[in-house]
């Protein structure tokens, strides 16, 4: 996957490169950037699966509106990774069904 | 559009199609339902999506029994293809002060001896049904697992498509302009789309009842309310009743879907038909239902709308004929509850049409209780 360095309109600054996991694997990333751009940059497509008929969502509004990237992340579930900036040591999980809050 | 009817319902809420399949089903021919925008698109679209059994008054009890044992073979009755959402998850009352514990130990009497399985719970018990409740503030709680959860719109399609299986058009998106009323008797009715010579007209128009009425010439003592709600994303089920609190002025249940549905009442609701949105309602409720429901915190909401409860002095609906007007039905004035109560509005209507003896005496809902004084209030009301 590439990423966009040069934009005619955006700027992009990157934080410090940082190591976090999804599903137990070690990934990198850039600190600051969401979580779904960094799974995007390594490679990984699919974020979360319909409720009903299980298909695979992926990347889709990027602004927090579709719900369609919700992932479990340092153990609380229906996070949107698109709008959630990435941190250190960060814990990604695809989540299993529709997610707890107890 | 036919020219000619029966009997002509307005509204296609649960209460006008209800009566409509129910008129259907023991053989009038000529049933015409006008609705002006969708199916349900009003009071009963816009609901909480609950059914209980606990109430207050005699009727209320009643009308909210042969509606729930009904919802509980609905299914088979109406031959829906779909799913009505039927679950008995039971309903969780909270009372916070001591009189309104009093208020609940005359109810459960009451109820009980209309065959109702309710009963009064201390608050270990009550938080052996909901673990993370917060009973700071709180006296007691009452509970009925035939209580639950009904789905407004699945229900509403339901009685629709039995109606018109048994003949009555349904006539979406058109609108009532006008009742055609001569020497005090119905004749008609005129809409958008054309006129219907009728001598029979149900008014069920929910929040825009006394509208509808107005077009009669008839005052109803009912005013309508905005009601707001909220629904949350969808997650695992936590939650199985619905939580209600008088005092509090709240409730929230979780529908199967999995998203937690959550309203409450405002004493500074406007009553002028406007069914937008507020932000003030998301503040109070957030700050309401956190409290009583910690774990809530961390549930996000999705979105919020209203609806509007049309109201009646004694918060208990008038149903039956009008005396001023000949061939004039009301089924109005639910305040706050008419999706509940649908399959009996729809049977007890039906059969006061027809001059048949009601299945429930309901001679003390007609509106002439108002000019007698005999009113009957209902103290169990969000």
């Amino acid at each position: 996957m590439v990423r966009i360095d040069k934009h005619p309109v955006l700027e992009f600054k990157r934080g410090k490169k940082i190591r976090f996991t999804f599903d137990g694997k070690e990934l990198e990333g850039y600190e600051g950037e969401s979580i779904a751009a960094a799974l995007h940059a390594a490679g990984i497509k699919v974020l979360t699966h319909s409720h009903e008929l299980k298909r695979p969502r992926g990347f889709y509004c990027a602004i927090g509106n579709c719900g369609q990237c919700i992932m479990e992340v340092n153990g609380v579930s229906n996070v949107r990774t698109c709008i959630e900036p990435l941190k250190e040591g960060m814990a990604v999980k695809t989540q299993e069904g529709k997610g707890g809050i107890l | 559009m036919i020219k000619i009817a029966d009997v002509v319902i307005v509204g296609g809420g649960i209460s006008g199609v209800a009566i409509a399949y129910n008129l259907a089903k023991k053989g009038v021919k000529n049933v015409a339902v006008i609705e002006k925008s969708y199916l349900a698109s009003g009071a009963t679209g816009r609901c909480g999506a609950g059914i209980r059994q606990q109430w207050g008054t005699k009727m209320n009890c009643k009308m909210a029994k042969f509606s729930c044992e009904f919802f509980e073979n609905a299914k088979e009755e109406l031959k829906y293809e779909g799913d009505i959402e039927f679950k008995q998850g039971g309903y969780l009352i909270l009372s916070s002060t001591e009189k309104e514990h009093e208020q609940f130990k005359k109810n459960i009497v009451l109820q009980n001896s209309l065959g109702i399985p309710s009963r009064l719970l201390t608050l270990e018990e009550a938080k052996e049904i909901v673990p993370f409740l917060n009973t700071d503030g709180l006296v007691s709680a009452t509970f009925c697992q035939k209580d639950g959860h009904l789905n407004p719109f699945h229900t509403t399609e339901a009685f629709a498509k039995a109606a018109e299986r048994l003949g009555v058009e349904i006539y979406r998106y058109t609108e009532v302009k006008d009742i055609i009323i001569e020497h005090g008797k119905v004749k008609g009715i005129r809409t958008d789309k054309g006129d219907i010579s009728t001598n029979i007209v149900v008014n069920a128009a929910g929040g825009h009842a006394q509208v509808v009425a107005k077009m009669a010439g008839v005052d109803i003592p009912v005013y309508s309310e905005r009601h707001q709600i909220l629904v949350t994303e969808a997650i695992e089920p936590i939650l199985d009743p619905m939580v209600m609190s008088f005092s509090l002025n709240l409730y929230c249940q979780q529908v199967p879907h999995g998203g937690l549905i959550m309203g409450r009442g405002d004493e500074g609701e406007p009553r002028d038909l406007r069914v937008t949105a507020g932000w003030h309602f998301l503040e109070e409720m957030a700050k309401t239902i956190t409290s009583l429901l910690p774990p809530l915190k961390n549930v996000r909401m999705i979105r919020q709308w209203a609806g509007l409860y049309n109201i009646t002095p004694d918060r208990q609906p008038i149903l039956g004929a009008l005396n001023e007007v000949e061939g004039l039905y009301l089924a109005v004035g639910f305040s706050g509850h008419g999706f509940m109560f649908g399959p009996a509005t729809g049977v007890l209507i039906a059969e006061s049409i027809l001059g048949e003896e009601t299945t429930l005496p309901i001679d003390m809902l007609n509106m002439n209780r108002f000019e007698k004084g005999q009113l009957i209030f209902e103290p169990s009301v969000v």
